[in-house]
Protein backbone atom coordinates (compact mmCIF):
# COMPACT_ATOMS: atom_id res chain seq x y z
CA UNK A 1 0.00 0.00 0.00
CA UNK A 2 3.21 2.68 1.12
CA UNK A 3 4.55 2.44 -2.92
CA UNK A 4 0.82 2.94 -4.13
CA UNK A 5 0.04 6.19 -2.14
CA UNK A 6 3.58 7.50 -2.03
CA UNK A 7 3.54 7.19 -5.61
CA UNK A 8 0.35 9.36 -5.92
CA UNK A 9 1.37 11.72 -3.56
CA UNK A 10 4.89 12.09 -5.27
CA UNK A 11 2.73 12.40 -8.47
CA UNK A 12 1.14 15.29 -6.82
CA UNK A 13 4.20 17.51 -5.90
CA UNK A 14 5.68 17.12 -8.99
CA UNK A 15 2.68 18.87 -10.72
CA UNK A 16 3.04 21.47 -8.42
CA UNK A 17 6.61 21.62 -8.18
CA UNK A 18 5.98 23.18 -11.79
CA UNK A 19 4.48 26.05 -10.34
CA UNK A 20 6.85 26.80 -7.39
CA UNK A 21 9.60 26.67 -10.03
CA UNK A 22 10.22 26.92 -13.56
CA UNK A 23 14.34 25.50 -12.79
CA UNK A 24 14.69 22.63 -14.83
CA UNK A 25 17.62 21.28 -12.49
CA UNK A 26 15.50 21.44 -9.53
CA UNK A 27 12.28 19.91 -10.58
CA UNK A 28 14.82 16.92 -11.56
CA UNK A 29 16.10 16.75 -8.61
CA UNK A 30 12.90 16.64 -6.59
CA UNK A 31 11.99 13.49 -8.85
CA UNK A 32 15.32 11.99 -8.03
CA UNK A 33 14.55 12.70 -4.11
CA UNK A 34 10.87 11.58 -4.47
CA UNK A 35 11.62 8.44 -5.97
CA UNK A 36 14.31 7.99 -2.92
CA UNK A 37 11.20 8.43 -0.61
CA UNK A 38 9.34 5.73 -2.37
CA UNK A 39 11.72 3.84 -2.86
CA UNK A 40 12.52 4.01 0.86
CA UNK A 41 8.77 3.68 1.71
CA UNK A 42 8.52 0.47 -0.55
CA UNK A 43 11.17 -1.30 1.74
CA UNK A 44 9.37 -0.33 5.05
CA UNK A 45 6.93 -2.45 3.82
CA UNK A 46 9.29 -5.31 1.89
CA UNK A 47 10.69 -5.81 6.04
CA UNK A 48 7.74 -5.55 7.32
CA UNK A 49 8.50 -2.46 9.78
CA UNK A 50 5.86 -0.06 9.01
CA UNK A 51 2.95 -0.03 6.61
CA UNK A 52 -0.30 2.25 6.01
CA UNK A 53 -2.96 -0.16 6.39
CA UNK A 54 -5.89 0.05 4.36
CA UNK A 55 -9.03 -2.25 4.24
CA UNK A 56 -8.88 -3.06 0.75
CA UNK A 57 -11.76 -5.57 0.72
CA UNK A 58 -9.21 -8.09 -0.53
CA UNK A 59 -8.88 -6.21 -4.00
CA UNK A 60 -5.44 -5.93 -3.29
CA UNK A 61 -3.17 -8.51 -1.27
CA UNK A 62 0.78 -7.48 -0.91
CA UNK A 63 2.97 -10.44 -1.07
CA UNK A 64 6.47 -10.55 -1.83
CA UNK A 65 6.84 -11.26 -5.20
CA UNK A 66 5.16 -7.96 -6.13
CA UNK A 67 6.60 -5.57 -3.54
CA UNK A 68 9.81 -7.14 -4.61
CA UNK A 69 8.62 -6.07 -8.29
CA UNK A 70 7.89 -2.83 -6.91
CA UNK A 71 11.55 -2.06 -5.59
CA UNK A 72 12.96 -2.94 -8.48
CA UNK A 73 11.20 -0.89 -10.82
CA UNK A 74 11.72 1.63 -8.75
CA UNK A 75 15.06 1.57 -8.64
CA UNK A 76 15.25 1.35 -12.67
CA UNK A 77 13.41 4.28 -12.56
CA UNK A 78 15.74 6.03 -10.24
CA UNK A 79 19.06 4.83 -12.43
CA UNK A 80 16.61 6.30 -15.67
CA UNK A 81 15.89 9.54 -13.88
CA UNK A 82 19.80 9.97 -12.88
CA UNK A 83 20.91 8.74 -16.28
CA UNK A 84 18.36 10.83 -18.98
CA UNK A 85 17.65 13.48 -16.83
CA UNK A 86 18.62 15.84 -19.09
CA UNK A 87 16.81 14.68 -22.10
CA UNK A 88 13.62 15.03 -19.95
CA UNK A 89 14.50 18.26 -19.25
CA UNK A 90 14.77 18.99 -22.61
CA UNK A 91 11.65 16.83 -24.18
CA UNK A 92 9.75 19.54 -24.26
CA UNK A 93 8.08 22.43 -21.79
CA UNK A 94 6.21 21.23 -19.36
CA UNK A 95 9.37 18.91 -17.61
CA UNK A 96 7.31 18.86 -13.91
CA UNK A 97 4.26 17.17 -15.70
CA UNK A 98 6.60 14.70 -17.51
CA UNK A 99 7.71 13.41 -13.94
CA UNK A 100 4.33 13.77 -12.43
CA UNK A 101 3.01 11.56 -15.21
CA UNK A 102 5.89 9.18 -14.45
CA UNK A 103 5.12 8.81 -10.91
CA UNK A 104 1.39 7.93 -12.46
CA UNK A 105 2.45 5.03 -14.17
CA UNK A 106 4.67 4.34 -10.92
CA UNK A 107 1.54 4.42 -9.31
CA UNK A 108 0.01 1.68 -11.61
CA UNK A 109 3.17 -0.41 -11.70
CA UNK A 110 2.00 -0.79 -8.30
CA UNK A 111 -1.05 -1.16 -8.29
CA UNK A 112 -0.89 -4.09 -10.94
CA UNK A 113 1.91 -5.80 -8.98
CA UNK A 114 -0.62 -6.28 -6.20
CA UNK A 115 -4.05 -6.66 -7.34
CA UNK A 116 -6.36 -9.04 -6.56
CA UNK A 117 -9.20 -8.72 -8.72
CA UNK A 118 -9.93 -8.36 -12.09
CA UNK A 119 -11.50 -4.77 -11.35
CA UNK A 120 -8.26 -3.85 -9.91
CA UNK A 121 -6.22 -4.96 -12.61
CA UNK A 122 -8.04 -3.22 -15.10
CA UNK A 123 -7.91 0.40 -12.66
CA UNK A 124 -4.08 -0.38 -12.56
CA UNK A 125 -3.58 -0.98 -16.68
CA UNK A 126 -5.19 2.33 -17.19
CA UNK A 127 -3.56 4.27 -14.69
CA UNK A 128 -0.57 2.91 -16.35
CA UNK A 129 -1.34 3.45 -19.63
CA UNK A 130 -3.06 6.85 -19.96
CA UNK A 131 0.01 8.93 -18.78
CA UNK A 132 1.57 6.92 -21.49
CA UNK A 133 -0.09 8.06 -24.47
CA UNK A 134 0.50 11.65 -22.56
CA UNK A 135 4.01 10.97 -22.83
CA UNK A 136 4.49 9.87 -26.26
CA UNK A 137 2.92 13.10 -27.59
CA UNK A 138 5.08 15.09 -25.52
CA UNK A 139 7.46 15.95 -28.41
CA UNK A 140 4.30 18.69 -29.51
CA UNK A 141 5.66 20.24 -32.21
CA UNK A 142 7.07 16.83 -33.99
CA UNK A 143 4.08 15.21 -36.61
CA UNK A 144 5.65 11.78 -35.62
CA UNK A 145 5.13 12.18 -32.07
CA UNK A 146 1.56 12.79 -32.60
CA UNK A 147 0.91 10.08 -35.05
CA UNK A 148 2.49 7.11 -32.36
CA UNK A 149 -0.03 9.18 -29.87
CA UNK A 150 -2.63 8.83 -31.73
CA UNK A 151 -1.81 5.17 -32.74
CA UNK A 152 -0.64 4.36 -29.00
CA UNK A 153 -4.34 5.25 -27.52
CA UNK A 154 -6.78 4.13 -31.07
CA UNK A 155 -5.21 0.67 -30.15
CA UNK A 156 -5.08 0.91 -26.58
CA UNK A 157 -8.27 1.64 -26.45
CA UNK A 158 -9.27 -1.27 -28.42
CA UNK A 159 -7.24 -3.52 -26.49
CA UNK A 160 -8.78 -2.07 -23.31
CA UNK A 161 -12.21 -2.37 -24.77
CA UNK A 162 -11.78 -6.39 -25.80
CA UNK A 163 -10.12 -6.76 -21.76
CA UNK A 164 -13.34 -5.47 -20.41
CA UNK A 165 -15.06 -7.83 -22.74
CA UNK A 166 -12.89 -10.63 -21.07
CA UNK A 167 -14.04 -9.69 -17.62
CA UNK A 168 -17.50 -8.80 -17.61
CA UNK A 169 -17.70 -12.97 -19.31
CA UNK A 170 -15.38 -13.92 -16.85
CA UNK A 171 -17.67 -12.22 -14.16
CA UNK A 172 -21.08 -13.55 -15.37
CA UNK A 173 -19.37 -17.29 -15.54
CA UNK A 174 -18.46 -16.80 -11.76
CA UNK A 175 -20.27 -14.17 -10.12
CA UNK A 176 -17.36 -12.47 -9.18
CA UNK A 177 -13.92 -10.26 -9.41
CA UNK A 178 -11.89 -12.22 -7.57
CA UNK A 179 -8.69 -13.84 -8.81
CA UNK A 180 -8.82 -16.76 -7.50
CA UNK A 181 -12.15 -18.12 -6.75
CA UNK A 182 -12.56 -21.07 -4.12
CA UNK A 183 -15.29 -22.84 -6.13
CA UNK A 184 -15.27 -26.57 -6.72
CA UNK A 185 -13.72 -27.16 -9.81
CA UNK A 186 -15.90 -30.13 -11.89
CA UNK A 187 -13.86 -32.89 -13.51
CA UNK A 188 -15.03 -33.90 -16.66
CA UNK A 189 -14.64 -37.57 -17.75
CA UNK A 190 -11.57 -37.42 -19.57
CA UNK A 191 -9.94 -36.08 -16.55
CA UNK A 192 -9.76 -32.55 -17.56
CA UNK A 193 -11.15 -29.53 -15.64
CA UNK A 194 -14.79 -28.38 -16.82
CA UNK A 195 -14.95 -24.70 -16.92
CA UNK A 196 -17.87 -23.01 -18.40
CA UNK A 197 -17.48 -21.88 -21.64
CA UNK A 198 -18.44 -18.27 -20.91
CA UNK A 199 -14.86 -18.42 -18.09
CA UNK A 200 -12.93 -19.63 -21.18
CA UNK A 201 -14.01 -17.31 -23.99
CA UNK A 202 -13.33 -14.61 -20.86
CA UNK A 203 -9.94 -15.52 -20.53
CA UNK A 204 -9.12 -15.63 -23.96
CA UNK A 205 -10.02 -12.24 -24.55
CA UNK A 206 -7.86 -11.52 -21.51
CA UNK A 207 -5.32 -12.99 -22.94
CA UNK A 208 -5.54 -11.24 -26.64
CA UNK A 209 -5.20 -7.81 -24.33
CA UNK A 210 -2.61 -8.67 -22.16
CA UNK A 211 -0.80 -9.97 -25.04
CA UNK A 212 -1.32 -6.32 -26.61
CA UNK A 213 -0.01 -4.33 -23.60
CA UNK A 214 3.42 -6.68 -23.70
CA UNK A 215 3.23 -6.24 -27.49
CA UNK A 216 3.85 -10.17 -28.29
CA UNK A 217 3.13 -11.14 -31.23
CA UNK A 218 0.47 -11.51 -33.63
CA UNK A 219 -0.72 -8.33 -31.47
CA UNK A 220 2.67 -6.26 -31.43
CA UNK A 221 2.00 -3.99 -34.48
CA UNK A 222 1.70 -0.98 -32.41
CA UNK A 223 5.29 -1.33 -31.08
CA UNK A 224 7.62 -0.21 -33.70
CA UNK A 225 5.74 2.82 -34.58
CA UNK A 226 5.14 4.04 -31.22
CA UNK A 227 8.18 3.31 -29.59
CA UNK A 228 9.40 5.04 -32.57
CA UNK A 229 7.33 8.27 -32.71
CA UNK A 230 7.50 8.73 -29.49
CA UNK A 231 10.43 10.90 -27.70
CA UNK A 232 13.33 8.65 -27.57
CA UNK A 233 13.64 9.17 -23.40
CA UNK A 234 9.98 8.15 -22.75
CA UNK A 235 10.68 5.52 -25.17
CA UNK A 236 13.45 4.09 -23.01
CA UNK A 237 10.63 4.17 -19.79
CA UNK A 238 7.84 2.57 -22.07
CA UNK A 239 10.18 -0.52 -23.32
CA UNK A 240 11.69 -1.16 -19.76
CA UNK A 241 9.60 -0.66 -16.30
CA UNK A 242 6.16 -0.46 -18.10
CA UNK A 243 6.57 -3.47 -20.12
CA UNK A 244 8.11 -5.23 -17.05
CA UNK A 245 5.16 -4.25 -15.37
CA UNK A 246 2.42 -5.79 -17.85
CA UNK A 247 4.76 -8.98 -17.55
CA UNK A 248 4.41 -9.17 -13.75
CA UNK A 249 0.14 -8.18 -14.19
CA UNK A 250 0.07 -11.04 -17.39
CA UNK A 251 1.66 -13.94 -14.82
CA UNK A 252 -0.36 -12.65 -11.54
CA UNK A 253 -3.41 -12.87 -13.84
CA UNK A 254 -2.86 -16.15 -15.63
CA UNK A 255 -0.94 -18.66 -12.66
CA UNK A 256 -4.21 -19.85 -10.86
CA UNK A 257 -6.27 -20.30 -13.72
CA UNK A 258 -3.72 -22.28 -16.28
CA UNK A 259 -5.75 -25.55 -15.39
CA UNK A 260 -8.74 -23.70 -16.47
CA UNK A 261 -7.64 -23.66 -20.01
CA UNK A 262 -5.97 -26.51 -20.10
CA UNK A 263 -4.13 -28.02 -22.49
CA UNK A 264 -4.61 -25.83 -25.08
CA UNK A 265 -3.70 -23.20 -23.09
CA UNK A 266 0.11 -24.86 -23.60
CA UNK A 267 0.00 -25.25 -27.28
CA UNK A 268 -1.48 -21.58 -27.15
CA UNK A 269 1.19 -20.08 -25.54
CA UNK A 270 3.95 -21.64 -27.61
CA UNK A 271 2.94 -20.43 -31.07
CA UNK A 272 2.73 -16.48 -29.48
CA UNK A 273 6.46 -17.25 -27.94
CA UNK A 274 7.62 -19.02 -31.54
CA UNK A 275 5.64 -16.12 -33.27
CA UNK A 276 6.92 -13.19 -30.77
CA UNK A 277 10.62 -14.32 -31.06
CA UNK A 278 10.20 -15.00 -34.66
CA UNK A 279 8.78 -11.47 -35.70
CA UNK A 280 10.73 -9.58 -33.40
CA UNK A 281 14.41 -11.12 -33.95
CA UNK A 282 13.92 -11.60 -37.53
CA UNK A 283 12.40 -7.92 -38.45
CA UNK A 284 14.90 -6.49 -35.99
CA UNK A 285 17.22 -7.38 -38.30
CA UNK A 286 16.60 -5.43 -41.27
CA UNK A 287 16.47 -2.02 -39.25
CA UNK A 288 18.59 1.05 -40.41
CA UNK A 289 17.74 2.62 -37.14
CA UNK A 290 18.64 1.68 -33.97
CA UNK A 291 15.38 3.18 -31.95
CA UNK A 292 13.38 0.78 -34.37
CA UNK A 293 16.06 -1.84 -34.18
CA UNK A 294 15.63 -1.21 -30.24
CA UNK A 295 11.39 -1.24 -30.26
CA UNK A 296 11.62 -4.60 -32.49
CA UNK A 297 13.93 -5.65 -30.09
CA UNK A 298 12.33 -5.40 -27.15
CA UNK A 299 9.35 -7.46 -28.64
CA UNK A 300 12.20 -10.36 -29.16
CA UNK A 301 12.55 -10.11 -24.98
CA UNK A 302 9.10 -9.89 -24.89
CA UNK A 303 9.17 -13.43 -26.32
CA UNK A 304 11.77 -14.67 -24.22
CA UNK A 305 9.81 -13.11 -20.43
CA UNK A 306 6.17 -15.10 -21.60
CA UNK A 307 8.61 -18.45 -21.04
CA UNK A 308 7.84 -17.07 -17.67
CA UNK A 309 3.80 -17.48 -18.39
CA UNK A 310 4.60 -20.58 -19.99
CA UNK A 311 5.93 -22.58 -16.95
CA UNK A 312 4.59 -20.53 -14.01
CA UNK A 313 6.35 -21.90 -11.37
CA UNK A 314 8.41 -20.26 -8.66
CA UNK A 315 11.51 -20.40 -10.43
CA UNK A 316 9.73 -18.39 -13.35
CA UNK A 317 8.75 -16.21 -11.06
CA UNK A 318 12.53 -15.54 -9.75
CA UNK A 319 13.91 -15.80 -13.52
CA UNK A 320 10.83 -12.87 -14.42
CA UNK A 321 11.89 -10.56 -11.80
CA UNK A 322 15.75 -11.20 -12.61
CA UNK A 323 15.10 -10.77 -16.27
CA UNK A 324 13.03 -7.70 -15.98
CA UNK A 325 15.90 -5.95 -13.90
CA UNK A 326 18.58 -7.79 -16.50
CA UNK A 327 16.50 -6.14 -19.45
CA UNK A 328 15.22 -2.68 -17.41
CA UNK A 329 18.94 -1.73 -17.05
CA UNK A 330 20.39 -2.84 -20.17
CA UNK A 331 17.73 -1.10 -21.90
CA UNK A 332 17.62 2.13 -20.51
CA UNK A 333 21.55 2.14 -20.57
CA UNK A 334 21.73 1.87 -24.56
CA UNK A 335 19.17 4.83 -24.61
CA UNK A 336 20.84 6.84 -22.05
CA UNK A 337 23.95 7.19 -24.91
CA UNK A 338 21.29 6.29 -27.93
CA UNK A 339 19.42 9.77 -27.21
CA UNK A 340 22.52 12.10 -26.95
CA UNK A 341 23.53 10.94 -30.43
CA UNK A 342 22.19 13.25 -33.47
CA UNK A 343 19.67 11.08 -35.38
CA UNK A 344 18.93 7.25 -34.06
CA UNK A 345 20.92 5.33 -37.15
CA UNK A 346 23.83 2.81 -36.97
CA UNK A 347 26.65 5.13 -38.56
CA UNK A 348 26.07 7.54 -35.86
CA UNK A 349 27.80 4.98 -33.69
CA UNK A 350 30.70 4.85 -35.82
CA UNK A 351 34.20 5.96 -33.98
CA UNK A 352 32.55 6.05 -30.67
CA UNK A 353 34.83 3.43 -29.11
CA UNK A 354 37.73 5.79 -29.78
CA UNK A 355 36.21 8.86 -29.02
CA UNK A 356 33.99 8.46 -25.90
CA UNK A 357 35.64 4.80 -24.71
CA UNK A 358 33.68 4.89 -21.04
CA UNK A 359 30.40 5.07 -23.02
CA UNK A 360 31.72 2.35 -25.57
CA UNK A 361 32.12 0.30 -23.16
CA UNK A 362 29.80 0.75 -20.80
CA UNK A 363 27.20 0.53 -24.42
CA UNK A 364 29.07 -2.85 -24.92
CA UNK A 365 28.24 -4.41 -21.72
CA UNK A 366 24.14 -3.19 -22.46
CA UNK A 367 24.37 -4.71 -25.58
CA UNK A 368 25.90 -7.87 -24.74
CA UNK A 369 23.43 -8.45 -21.75
CA UNK A 370 20.63 -8.35 -23.91
CA UNK A 371 21.90 -10.78 -26.22
CA UNK A 372 22.39 -12.62 -23.59
CA UNK A 373 26.12 -13.62 -23.31
CA UNK A 374 27.66 -15.05 -20.33
CA UNK A 375 29.46 -13.03 -16.96
CA UNK A 376 26.36 -10.43 -17.74
CA UNK A 377 23.11 -10.14 -16.12
CA UNK A 378 21.13 -10.94 -19.75
CA UNK A 379 22.71 -14.80 -19.57
CA UNK A 380 21.08 -16.00 -16.52
CA UNK A 381 17.76 -14.00 -17.00
CA UNK A 382 17.58 -15.97 -20.02
CA UNK A 383 18.97 -19.36 -18.56
CA UNK A 384 16.39 -19.00 -15.92
CA UNK A 385 13.18 -18.45 -18.57
CA UNK A 386 14.53 -21.34 -20.02
CA UNK A 387 15.41 -23.48 -17.30
CA UNK A 388 12.02 -22.68 -15.58
CA UNK A 389 10.42 -24.33 -18.54
CA UNK A 390 12.71 -27.15 -19.13
CA UNK A 391 11.90 -27.87 -14.85
CA UNK A 392 8.27 -27.54 -16.18
CA UNK A 393 8.36 -30.53 -18.80
CA UNK A 394 8.39 -28.19 -21.74
CA UNK A 395 8.80 -29.54 -25.21
CA UNK A 396 12.63 -29.61 -26.45
CA UNK A 397 11.52 -27.79 -29.85
CA UNK A 398 10.96 -24.98 -28.00
CA UNK A 399 13.92 -24.51 -26.18
CA UNK A 400 15.70 -24.87 -29.00
CA UNK A 401 13.92 -22.45 -31.18
CA UNK A 402 14.43 -20.17 -28.12
CA UNK A 403 17.93 -20.78 -28.44
CA UNK A 404 18.19 -20.19 -32.10
CA UNK A 405 16.52 -16.95 -32.02
CA UNK A 406 18.53 -15.66 -29.30
CA UNK A 407 21.59 -16.40 -31.66
CA UNK A 408 20.24 -14.51 -34.34
CA UNK A 409 19.62 -11.48 -31.76
CA UNK A 410 23.58 -11.56 -31.32
CA UNK A 411 23.19 -10.32 -35.20
CA UNK A 412 21.82 -7.06 -34.49
CA UNK A 413 23.39 -6.23 -31.50
CA UNK A 414 26.90 -6.64 -32.67
CA UNK A 415 26.12 -4.23 -35.36
CA UNK A 416 26.40 -1.38 -32.85
CA UNK A 417 29.47 -2.95 -31.54
CA UNK A 418 31.18 -3.12 -34.44
CA UNK A 419 30.17 0.32 -35.44
CA UNK A 420 31.79 1.58 -32.42
CA UNK A 421 34.78 -0.02 -32.47
CA UNK A 422 35.69 -1.05 -35.99
CA UNK A 423 34.13 1.45 -38.03
CA UNK A 424 35.91 4.56 -39.10
CA UNK A 425 33.97 8.24 -38.38
CA UNK A 426 33.42 10.41 -36.08
CA UNK A 427 30.06 10.12 -33.85
CA UNK A 428 27.33 12.30 -33.98
CA UNK A 429 27.28 13.29 -30.30
CA UNK A 430 24.80 16.15 -29.54
CA UNK A 431 24.64 16.99 -26.45
CA UNK A 432 27.80 17.17 -24.25
CA UNK A 433 29.05 14.27 -22.15
CA UNK A 434 29.02 14.97 -18.92
CA UNK A 435 32.17 13.08 -16.79
CA UNK A 436 29.26 12.22 -14.19
CA UNK A 437 27.35 10.68 -17.15
CA UNK A 438 30.28 8.54 -17.77
CA UNK A 439 30.51 7.69 -14.61
CA UNK A 440 27.14 6.53 -14.06
CA UNK A 441 27.03 4.32 -17.52
CA UNK A 442 30.46 2.75 -16.44
CA UNK A 443 28.60 2.02 -13.02
CA UNK A 444 25.40 1.01 -14.78
CA UNK A 445 27.92 -1.20 -16.94
CA UNK A 446 29.87 -2.97 -13.35
CA UNK A 447 25.99 -3.90 -12.21
CA UNK A 448 25.18 -5.68 -15.18
CA UNK A 449 28.34 -7.78 -14.70
CA UNK A 450 27.95 -8.01 -11.03
CA UNK A 451 24.57 -9.45 -12.08
CA UNK A 452 26.08 -12.30 -14.32
CA UNK A 453 28.60 -12.89 -12.05
CA UNK A 454 26.02 -12.73 -8.91
CA UNK A 455 22.34 -12.87 -9.87
CA UNK A 456 21.89 -14.52 -6.59
CA UNK A 457 21.84 -10.45 -5.77
CA UNK A 458 18.56 -10.22 -6.72
CA UNK A 459 16.76 -13.19 -6.48
CA UNK A 460 17.83 -13.03 -2.25
CA UNK A 461 15.62 -10.63 -2.18
CA UNK A 462 12.92 -12.95 -2.81
CA UNK A 463 13.56 -15.11 0.09
CA UNK A 464 15.44 -13.01 2.74
CA UNK B 1 -45.38 -30.65 -47.65
CA UNK B 2 -47.54 -27.47 -47.76
CA UNK B 3 -46.80 -23.71 -46.99
CA UNK B 4 -49.67 -23.18 -44.31
CA UNK B 5 -48.87 -26.36 -42.56
CA UNK B 6 -44.78 -26.01 -42.40
CA UNK B 7 -45.68 -22.34 -40.20
CA UNK B 8 -47.52 -24.83 -37.85
CA UNK B 9 -45.00 -27.44 -37.46
CA UNK B 10 -42.16 -24.44 -36.88
CA UNK B 11 -44.48 -23.65 -33.79
CA UNK B 12 -44.56 -27.23 -32.50
CA UNK B 13 -41.00 -28.42 -32.09
CA UNK B 14 -38.20 -26.30 -30.66
CA UNK B 15 -36.00 -25.87 -33.61
CA UNK B 16 -33.71 -23.73 -36.10
CA UNK B 17 -36.99 -23.61 -37.97
CA UNK B 18 -38.71 -21.36 -35.46
CA UNK B 19 -37.39 -18.98 -36.72
CA UNK B 20 -38.77 -19.36 -40.72
CA UNK B 21 -41.37 -16.73 -39.96
CA UNK B 22 -39.00 -14.39 -38.51
CA UNK B 23 -36.64 -14.90 -41.62
CA UNK B 24 -39.31 -14.56 -44.20
CA UNK B 25 -40.28 -11.28 -42.55
CA UNK B 26 -36.35 -9.82 -42.79
CA UNK B 27 -36.71 -10.72 -46.21
CA UNK B 28 -39.62 -8.98 -46.90
CA UNK B 29 -38.87 -5.85 -45.19
CA UNK B 30 -35.17 -5.60 -46.82
CA UNK B 31 -36.81 -6.31 -50.32
CA UNK B 32 -39.44 -3.79 -49.57
CA UNK B 33 -37.42 -0.71 -48.59
CA UNK B 34 -35.17 -2.15 -51.29
CA UNK B 35 -37.88 -2.04 -53.98
CA UNK B 36 -39.23 1.46 -53.30
CA UNK B 37 -36.09 2.86 -53.23
CA UNK B 38 -35.32 2.02 -56.34
CA UNK B 39 -39.03 2.19 -57.92
CA UNK B 40 -39.42 5.90 -56.75
CA UNK B 41 -35.81 6.13 -58.11
CA UNK B 42 -36.51 4.88 -61.69
CA UNK B 43 -40.50 6.49 -61.98
CA UNK B 44 -39.98 9.07 -60.18
CA UNK B 45 -39.48 13.28 -61.76
CA UNK B 46 -35.98 14.58 -61.67
CA UNK B 47 -34.90 18.08 -61.86
CA UNK B 48 -31.63 18.93 -61.28
CA UNK B 49 -30.83 22.82 -59.97
CA UNK B 50 -27.96 24.25 -58.21
CA UNK B 51 -30.83 24.99 -55.17
CA UNK B 52 -31.98 21.44 -54.70
CA UNK B 53 -28.25 19.89 -54.97
CA UNK B 54 -27.65 21.99 -51.95
CA UNK B 55 -27.69 20.80 -48.34
CA UNK B 56 -30.67 21.33 -46.62
CA UNK B 57 -30.59 23.58 -43.71
CA UNK B 58 -34.04 24.20 -42.88
CA UNK B 59 -34.35 26.93 -45.72
CA UNK B 60 -31.69 29.26 -44.79
CA UNK B 61 -29.01 29.82 -47.36
CA UNK B 62 -25.53 27.79 -46.57
CA UNK B 63 -22.45 29.29 -44.92
CA UNK B 64 -19.82 27.75 -46.06
CA UNK B 65 -17.80 24.42 -43.95
CA UNK B 66 -18.90 23.85 -40.15
CA UNK B 67 -15.27 22.38 -39.85
CA UNK B 68 -13.78 25.54 -38.94
CA UNK B 69 -11.10 25.96 -36.61
CA UNK B 70 -12.41 26.85 -32.96
CA UNK B 71 -9.71 28.56 -30.15
CA UNK B 72 -8.67 25.63 -28.19
CA UNK B 73 -9.98 27.55 -25.10
CA UNK B 74 -13.89 26.40 -25.68
CA UNK B 75 -12.31 22.91 -26.01
CA UNK B 76 -10.16 23.12 -22.69
CA UNK B 77 -13.56 24.89 -20.52
CA UNK B 78 -15.58 22.21 -21.95
CA UNK B 79 -13.41 19.35 -21.57
CA UNK B 80 -12.76 20.41 -17.30
CA UNK B 81 -17.22 21.03 -17.57
CA UNK B 82 -17.32 17.41 -18.07
CA UNK B 83 -14.47 16.20 -15.77
CA UNK B 84 -16.07 18.30 -12.84
CA UNK B 85 -19.54 17.38 -13.84
CA UNK B 86 -18.90 13.25 -13.98
CA UNK B 87 -17.36 13.76 -10.41
CA UNK B 88 -20.62 15.17 -8.90
CA UNK B 89 -22.20 11.45 -10.67
CA UNK B 90 -20.18 9.77 -8.00
CA UNK B 91 -22.05 11.22 -4.92
CA UNK B 92 -25.26 10.14 -5.96
CA UNK B 93 -23.90 6.35 -4.80
CA UNK B 94 -22.40 7.55 -1.58
CA UNK B 95 -25.47 9.99 -0.47
CA UNK B 96 -27.80 6.67 -0.56
CA UNK B 97 -25.68 4.79 1.43
CA UNK B 98 -24.73 7.96 3.72
CA UNK B 99 -25.48 6.12 6.75
CA UNK B 100 -24.55 2.46 6.25
CA UNK B 101 -20.98 3.59 5.14
CA UNK B 102 -20.51 5.87 8.46
CA UNK B 103 -16.98 7.64 9.37
CA UNK B 104 -14.81 5.77 6.99
CA UNK B 105 -16.99 6.49 3.78
CA UNK B 106 -16.77 10.01 4.74
CA UNK B 107 -13.18 10.08 5.03
CA UNK B 108 -13.04 7.96 1.15
CA UNK B 109 -15.38 10.97 0.09
CA UNK B 110 -13.01 13.23 1.62
CA UNK B 111 -10.12 12.08 0.29
CA UNK B 112 -11.84 11.82 -3.72
CA UNK B 113 -12.90 15.68 -3.23
CA UNK B 114 -9.78 16.49 -2.43
CA UNK B 115 -7.52 15.43 -5.33
CA UNK B 116 -10.29 17.01 -7.62
CA UNK B 117 -9.72 20.36 -5.30
CA UNK B 118 -5.83 19.90 -5.71
CA UNK B 119 -7.04 19.16 -9.52
CA UNK B 120 -8.76 22.39 -9.42
CA UNK B 121 -6.45 24.71 -7.83
CA UNK B 122 -3.59 23.05 -10.64
CA UNK B 123 -5.53 23.77 -13.48
CA UNK B 124 -6.49 27.58 -12.44
CA UNK B 125 -2.45 28.19 -11.08
CA UNK B 126 -1.74 26.72 -14.85
CA UNK B 127 -3.61 29.42 -16.05
CA UNK B 128 -6.11 27.07 -18.24
CA UNK B 129 -8.74 29.08 -17.26
CA UNK B 130 -8.01 32.56 -18.29
CA UNK B 131 -10.07 33.77 -20.82
CA UNK B 132 -7.93 36.95 -21.82
CA UNK B 133 -4.99 36.42 -23.06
Amino acid sequence: MNAIIFSALAGVVMMYSGIITSKKTVIKYIAAIALVVLIAANLLQVYGIWQISVDTRDMLSFEKFGLVFNTLAFTATLIYVLLSGKEIENAGVNVAEYFALIFFVLCGVSILSSFNGLLMMFLGIEILTIPLYILTASDKRNLRSNEASLKYFLMGSFSTGIMLMGIALVYGATGSFALHTNAPVALSATGGIKASFLEVAGMILMFVSMAFKVSAAPFHFWTPDVYDGAPGVFTSFMATVVKAAGFIAFIRLFEGHTAILGPTWKILLAFVIVATLLIGNVTAVFQQSVKRMLSYSSIAQAGFMLFALYSSNDMAKEGLLLYSVAYSLATIGIFAVLIKLKDYAFDDFNGLGKTHPALAFATTVCLLSLAGIPLTGGFFAKYYMLASMVKEGGPLWLLIVAVLFAAVSVYYYFRVIQAMYFKEGTPSVQTEITSGFKAGMVLLAILIILLGIAPSLVLNLFYF
Amino acid sequence: MNWPFLLLDAADNNSVANYFPIGIQLIFAAGFVATMIGVSQLLGPKRKTADKLETFASGIENHGDARQPVAIKYFLVAILFVLFDVEVIFFYPYAVNFRELGWSGFGAVLMFVSFFLIGFIYIIKKGALKWED
